[in-house]
């Protein structure tokens, strides 16, 4: 018994630092697995609050951009509008009866962001305040942003696209070719397509936009265009370099996507898994 | 008592400066130099040891949940100051606790060669748990150079700053 002691006094320090240090990677290694509860991270109080006062500092430099950017999302949408204008005249009757939209957009201030880790996370300045949960989607006015992770009541944290967890349901514009869109860690600007099947058409310039598969997105957002695809897995299969429309290392504002039909459609999809 | 508001000034101090200004230069689109850990390297040479490692491991965390990093600082931190010492006797002696130094004193090349020691040891750990990819080995190696070349730099200007002029 003395023999214990002895040894747990004489290496106190080397013991502590071991346990430090344990615990330090079973955070580390939490953090990198997708959708597990963490403890550290960035949607506290003191945390979030920070944060959002260093953003509102660091956002007076930037107003002129995000002005271009907001005024020009104002202008495609007004043209939208405009088109939708003559369609509506045809068919009234679905606007009228339809007791609420499917999709319901709430605007979000990015407070942080990231882009040079492996696993990428994004903070925003809404939470289950403004009724917001986990696997909601983010987009801007120029493509997918991520998905909502964890929520505190006044700010969440969004994986980033640009995060190797994530694998996200995309189609080729114009065809019914789909595929998983994922990251490799190195270029922030370009995201994988992967699991496209030989026979596909594809052609270096076409869109990429959001599945139907998905019930985080609504279909047809535009996320990026191919730039490069070559053959893998003997060649049976494309891995197509998709470009992407999003300039993620640069974002003001964002919009979360509440689908009304969402755990509906999750109730659907298990119903067969149960049986 | 004097210490104390020193070490404490120093702690709040340099977050402040790491997460509202280091954490967003962005150089070249990824290098963010890492000044925190001047604190760790800064501190006074006679401490408690196990008082030492909490505050790390502390102030570790606190730079995590910042960065949303899960425990990788705080991994490195500890690493960082359990290694010190051994760093301290081979930059200024055996007997570097006898001589009753301080680190800012002393001159400026013996300075430089702790905080590339110290500087490579925390970024190797940071970044290898960052990465967390064995086949990224020469991402990790990348990123430690250039990543650490700018935390160098900046350190040394800072020290370079607050060092008492004669000595």
């Amino acid at each position: 018994m003395q023999h214990i002691i002895n040894f747990l006094i004489k290496y106190r320090n080397l013991l502590l630092y071991l346990v430090l240090f344990s615990i330090s990677i079973i955070f580390t290694v939490q953090s990198h697995s997708y959708h597990r509860n963490t403890f550290i991270h960035s949607t506290g109080n003191v945390t979030g609050s920070i944060l959002n006062l260093r953003q509102e500092f660091y956002a007076y430099l930037d107003l002129d951009k995000q002005n271009d950017y907001l005024s020009k999302e104002n202008a495609r949408l007004r043209m939208r509008l405009l088109a939708a204008g003559d369609t509506l005249l045809g068919r009234p009757a679905t606007m009228m009866f339809a007791d609420s939209l499917p999709f319901t957009v709430v605007p979000a201030r990015v407070i942080k962001n990231s882009y040079d880790k492996l696993d990428n996370f994004i903070t925003i300045d809404i939470g289950a305040d403004q009724d917001i949960s986990s696997d909601m989607g983010v987009i801007t006015s120029n493509g997918i942003v991520g998905i909502v992770d964890i929520t505190s009541a006044r700010f969440s944290r969004v994986i980033s696209v640009l995060n190797s967890e994530i694998s996200l349901n995309a189609q080729i514009k114009g065809t019914s070719t789909i595929g998983s869109l994922t990251w490799d860690g190195t270029d922030p600007y370009t995201m994988s397509l992967i699991d496209v099947p030989r026979l596909a058409q594809v052609v270096p310039g076409d869109t990429i936009i959001t599945g139907k598969q998905s019930t985080t997105f609504p279909p047809d957002i535009e996320i990026g265009v191919i730039k490069d695809a070559v053959l893998i897995d003997n060649g049976s299969r494309y891995k197509i370099d998709v470009r992407l429309f999003n300039n993620m290392t640069d974002l003001g504002y964002v919009y979360v996507i509440k689908n009304r039909d969402a755990d509906a459609l999750q109730i659907i999809d298990t119903l067969s898994t149960n049986e | 008592m004097n210490d104390v508001l020193k070490i404490a000034f120093r702690f709040v101090g340099l977050l402040t400066l790491q997460v509202f200004f280091f954490d967003q230069i962005n150089f070249l689109g990824f290098i963010n130099p890492m000044v925190y850990i001047l604190f760790i390297v800064l501190y006074p040479f006679e401490n408690n040891r196990l008082l030492f490692l909490l505050l790390a491991f502390g102030y570790g965390l606190i730079m995590d949940s910042f960065q949303d990093t899960g425990g990788a600082h705080a991994a490195a931190c500890v690493t960082l100051t359990m290694i010190r010492p051994f760093f301290l006797k081979l930059v200024y002696g055996e007997s570097y606790l006898m001589k009753n130094l301080k680190l800012l004193a002393t001159s400026l090349d013996r300075i430089l060669l702790l905080l590339l020691l110290s500087t490579f040891t925390h970024h190797l750990i940071y970044f290898s748990l960052v990465i967390f990819n064995t086949s990224q080995v020469l991402e990790i190696i990348k990123m430690i150079c250039s990543v650490g070349g700018a935390t160098i730099i900046v350190s040394a200007l800072i020290m370079l700053i607050i060092k008492p002029r004669r000595y």
